[in-house]
């Protein structure tokens, strides 16, 4: 196992277009969530000229434990970036048809495929350990009052992070081996939540939106964005969901499971 | 003798084209193997097969006798048509990278680099080097594991000929060490320097296999030449000769079974005419080779 991932991370370690774009991703990730609270006190700086005041302590952006979600959420956002590097990785091989040769070599096409699969665990752990790091360092800052008590709700979310990252990382790869084509896979990539969108407005249309909409959380994308829920409404008086739905785990581990075995499958099959 | 790979009934077809046909095949351990057939005659394709990139369509094969798995596959070193490498790596991480695949020892780069004359140039991106050089580095990733069976398709092409002789060398020197080479390959005369065995093969379909040695076997061909102004015509009058051209100033004759230059030299000595040239030719692989496949002509 550790012997696939040692090869692909090989392949990689030394392409520049890797390094800049796990760069660019890691680096906008860790800006962005650590320094969300500057931002807020420059907003509320800039509202008080206007006569605006917004007292950001009623906003606990930043407080345990409210921070878990609110930043895996935000962080949620950035995994198109990590899923490109992926489609790059996988359309690279058909490009230049390494895979072939790594075939050739005496892979078996399985552990090709888990070569790049473990690339995603990794990947999708990294992001994990440095948002969790972010988390804890900005949280111990903002926190006012640390309730113990109370630290660790929420943290669950982390696993739902993890699968969200991973499931969507699977969802690139399969994607990749399926179309091949680095452009073509990277423009499908970008517009499948539109897509998904689009099928779900034909099939519920109003009229039978009571009867079936429940189905919409079967989704393949929708499932992976409903593990994470949108948490920024709490902070204007509403009902939030502030835990991790099992369904939603169900329904995403399930998906995650089918990506990686439709891709199995298409590698399977056809000539390379 | 121990049979390497036998092939069962291999057929390949890309939609309604056969591009292999129920091929039987076997090669033994030794064998110098050259697949020769025209452009598209299914040579990348059957190794392909055996390489597993190309899923048969029926049939099957065995390698040592056992199904083939990536395993096995750790064991041959192969390069098929077009040399494949990162092209961002270097020479030496491309290489570093196949011994990983094949669970090779990296300490056998430098030596397979030294062996294709790359040492120089090993740091430098894949990308940059010229045709000959990738396939130099290609038949270096071939030999870092250190493999009991060499698949080379077109090992040579692209290289100079320095290069094509220090293969030619190289395949020699391996084959000597009592390993297996599968060799495709247009350039004849060099099959029929390296190889002990050849299979020829028409659009998917074996026309031919058997040992080079045999190749015009049964047919002897005399060139001849001699200072006399009628030789063509008193060549005619001897017994043993079948047919007879003129090339390049030299006179061939096409003896009969059962005799041989020994005897055209007696009839022209008694005729009172002593022979300026006289040599026995074997007849070429390309000649066999081009007999093979417009007989296969006419049959089908
Ligand atoms: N992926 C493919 N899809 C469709 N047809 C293919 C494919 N690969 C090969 N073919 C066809 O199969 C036939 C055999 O091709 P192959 O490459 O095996 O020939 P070859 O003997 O290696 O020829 P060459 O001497 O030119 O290398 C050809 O007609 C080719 O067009
Ligand atoms: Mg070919």
């Amino acid at each position: 196992m550790l012997h696939l991932l040692k090869i692909d991370l090989k392949k990689m370690t030394s392409y520049r277009t890797f390094w800049v774009i796990c760069g660019l991703y890691f680096l906008t990730l860790g800006f962005t969530t650590a320094s969300g609270m500057e931002i807020l006190k420059w907003l509320a700086s800039k509202g008080a000229e206007f006569g605006a005041s917004i007292n950001i302590n009623r906003v606990p952006l930043y407080h345990f434990p409210d921070i878990w979600q609110n930043l895996i959420w935000i962080s949620g956002l950035f995994k198109i970036v990590l899923a490109v590097m992926v489609v790059i990785s996988i359309t690279n091989e058909y490009q230049y048809r390494t895979i072939r040769q790594n075939i050739i070599d005496g892979m078996s096409r399985w552990e090709f495929l888990q070569s790049k699969i473990l690339t995603n665990v990794m990947l999708s752990l990294m992001s994990v350990l440095m948002i969790l790091s972010i988390a804890l360092f900005t949280g111990f800052i903002y926190t006012p009052k640390i309730e113990w008590d109370y630290f660790l709700v929420g943290s669950e979310f982390f696993v739902a992070y993890f699968l969200e990252i991973f499931a969507f990382l699977s969802y690139a790869l399969m994607l990749g081996i399926l179309v091949q084509r680095s452009g073509l896979t990277i423009v499908l990539l970008m517009l499948s939540h539109m897509i998904e969108a689009i099928i779900k407005l034909n099939i519920f249309r109003s009229s039978v939106e009571d009867q079936i909409g429940f189905l919409k959380q079967f989704f393949p994308l929708e499932s992976i964005t409903n593990l994470v829920p949108l948490p920024f409404a709490r902070y204007a008086f509403q009902e939030i969901q502030d835990y991790v739905a099992l369904t939603a785990v169900a329904i995403a581990i399930g998906w995650t499971v089918l990506f990686n075995y439709f891709a199995y499958l298409k590698l399977r099959k056809s000539d390379i | 003798m121990e049979t390497v790979l036998s092939i069962q009934k291999l057929t390949k077809n890309f939609g309604k084209l056969c591009a292999v046909n129920n091929l039987d095949l076997e090669v033994k351990k030794g064998q110098v193997f050259g697949m020769l057939g025209p452009n598209g005659s299914g040579k990348t394709t059957t190794l392909g097969m055996l390489m597993g990139v190309v899923n048969p369509t029926s049939g099957s094969f065995s390698w040592f006798g056992e199904p083939a798995s990536h395993l096995t596959r750790k064991k041959i070193g192969a390069v098929l048509e077009h040399p494949i490498f990162y092209p961002y790596l270097s020479g030496q991480k491309n290489l570093e990278l196949n011994a990983m695949i094949k669970g090779a020892d990296p300490g056998n780069i430098p030596k397979v680099l030294e062996t294709v004359e790359l040492t120089a140039r090993k740091d430098d991106k894949f990308r940059t080097y010229s045709l000959g050089m990738k396939q130099r580095l290609a038949i270096a990733s071939a030999l870092v594991s250190d493999p009991i069976i060499l698949i080379l398709d077109e090992p040579t092409n692209g290289l100079d000929p320095m290069g094509i002789a220090e293969i030619r060398e190289i395949i020699k020197k391996i084959a000597a060490d009592g390993k297996t080479i599968i060799l495709a390959s247009h350039l004849l005369d060099e099959v029929q320097k390296v190889c002990t065995h050849f299979a020829v093969l028409k659009r998917g379909t074996l026309m031919h296999t058997g040992p080079v040695d045999d190749v015009g076997k049964g047919e002897e061909l005399v060139e001849v030449q001699a200072y006399h102004d009628d030789l063509g015509v008193l060549l005619q009058e001897f017994m043993g000769s079948a047919s007879i051209k003129k090339e390049n100033g030299l006179f061939q004759v096409m003896m009969k079974d059962g005799y041989h230059s020994k005897d055209l030299n007696r009839f022209l000595f008694d005729k009172g005419i002593v022979a300026s040239h006289l040599a026995t030719r074997k007849k070429s692989l390309e000649k066999q080779f081009l007999e093979i496949l417009s007989d296969a002509g006419h049959h089908g």
